[in-house]
């Protein structure tokens, strides 16, 4: 399975050899593109980090968690992930944020660890993605698509806790 | 995101001004170093992913998959318009590869190009699967376990398939399934 990643590379490289097209200058392209990216991802990052550090110091997070973790904990999700679920709908560099914790604090490959990458890796930053996608649009009745992900999103993590039990 | 902002950054402070009032600054700097460090650590991601798929692109191999998905895309979304069913292809194409970033701006000009054809239908529907994540390969969580030296890094990508397919399949599933009184 490690394999998977050098030889998605290898192929891409091979294809774009073969059609004649210059490597380096395509990935350098490609670079410039994510440091662009990077920096106009910057100051929501920084934003929502002052945020979630607020959030984290005043110890309302520690409150929300204890509240919503019995309520995670009947649907099979461990307690640990309870902030990551919480915040992954709203920004995928906060849930970055405290994925990485989580696996600086448990360990790349426990269990925790595990669990909580496959619902970062199979979820997504869904307010963010409806205010990039429609902004400055005018659609009706927005609400019920938002909440079919939210529900699909919650449904996918209690899979994940569960087959990252036995996988 | 905005009244989220708000209500979290007030509310905090507030609870703070009485708990630890010298905590207050202190968080936001470290927040803002944090979000400078992550920055960097997303830029390492980000090269490594975007400067592939600038190589995919060049050579055709973006396209491609877009031409082999255009089919499908003109049936599921109900749409004739060429240009945002292409759009809509490179999209998923990028998502499939994992290439998040990248498929983002396809799914904002295929969004524009609905809503054109007041096509809202297509564009909810776009909206539900980018939400509920299509990627094959996790490549940022991937790299990110390799960062922190797991014996196998790789080794969630089975778990991350079944999931992410749960998820787009739920997504859809109760979109048409709640259409019908919703429309």
């Amino acid at each position: 399975m490690a394999r998977i990643i050098p030889l998605i590379f290898i192929s891409v490289i091979l294809f774009a050899l073969f059609k004649k097209v210059n490597v380096y200058e395509g990935f350098t392209k490609g670079i410039g593109e994510a440091a662009r990216f990077v920096f106009s991802l910057l100051p929501c990052l920084c934003a929502v980090f002052m945020m979630c550090e607020l959030f984290e110091q005043s110890h309302i997070s520690d409150k929300l968690t204890e509240l919503l973790s019995p309520v995670f904990g009947a649907l099979g999700i461990p307690r640990e992930l309870t902030k990551l679920v919480l915040i992954k709908p709203f920004s995928g560099s906060g849930s970055l944020a405290y994925l990485t914790d989580i696996i600086e604090t448990y360990g790349a490959d426990s269990y925790i660890a595990r669990c909580a990458c496959v619902c970062y890796g199979s979820s997504e930053t869904v307010f963010y993605i409806s205010a990039v996608y429609f902004a400055g649009l005018k659609v009706k009745r927005l609400h019920y698509p938002v909440f079919c992900a939210i529900a699909a999103s919650l449904i996918s993590t209690v899979v994940a806790c569960l087959i990252c039990k036995t996988l | 995101m905005n009244a989220i902002f708000t209500g979290i950054f007030l509310l905090s402070a507030a609870i703070l001004c009485f708990i630890a009032p010298d905590a207050f600054l202190t968080s936001l700097l470290d927040g803002a170093q944090n979000a400078a460090k992550t920055a960097f650590m997303l830029f390492g991601v980000y090269a490594v992913w975007m400067g592939l798929s600038a190589v995919a692109e060049k050579s055709g191999l973006s396209r491609g998959a877009a031409k082999l998905l255009a089919p499908l895309t003109k049936k599921c979304f109900k749409s004739d318009d060429e240009e945002a069913n292409g759009y809509v292809a490179m999209n998923l194409a990028c998502n499939l590869l994992g290439l998040g970033g990248a498929a983002t701006p396809y799914a904002v000009k295929a969004v524009k190009l609905f809503d054109r054809d007041k096509n809202s239908f297509a564009q909810k529907l776009l909206f539900v699967i980018n939400a509920t994540s299509v990627q094959i390969l996790p490549a940022t969580v991937i790299a990110l376990r390799a960062g922190y030296h797991s014996a196998n890094p790789a080794d969630i990508f089975l778990p991350s398939l079944i999931c992410t397919a749960v998820s787009t399949a739920a997504g859809i599933l109760l979109f048409l399934a709640g259409r019908p009184w919703r429309e």
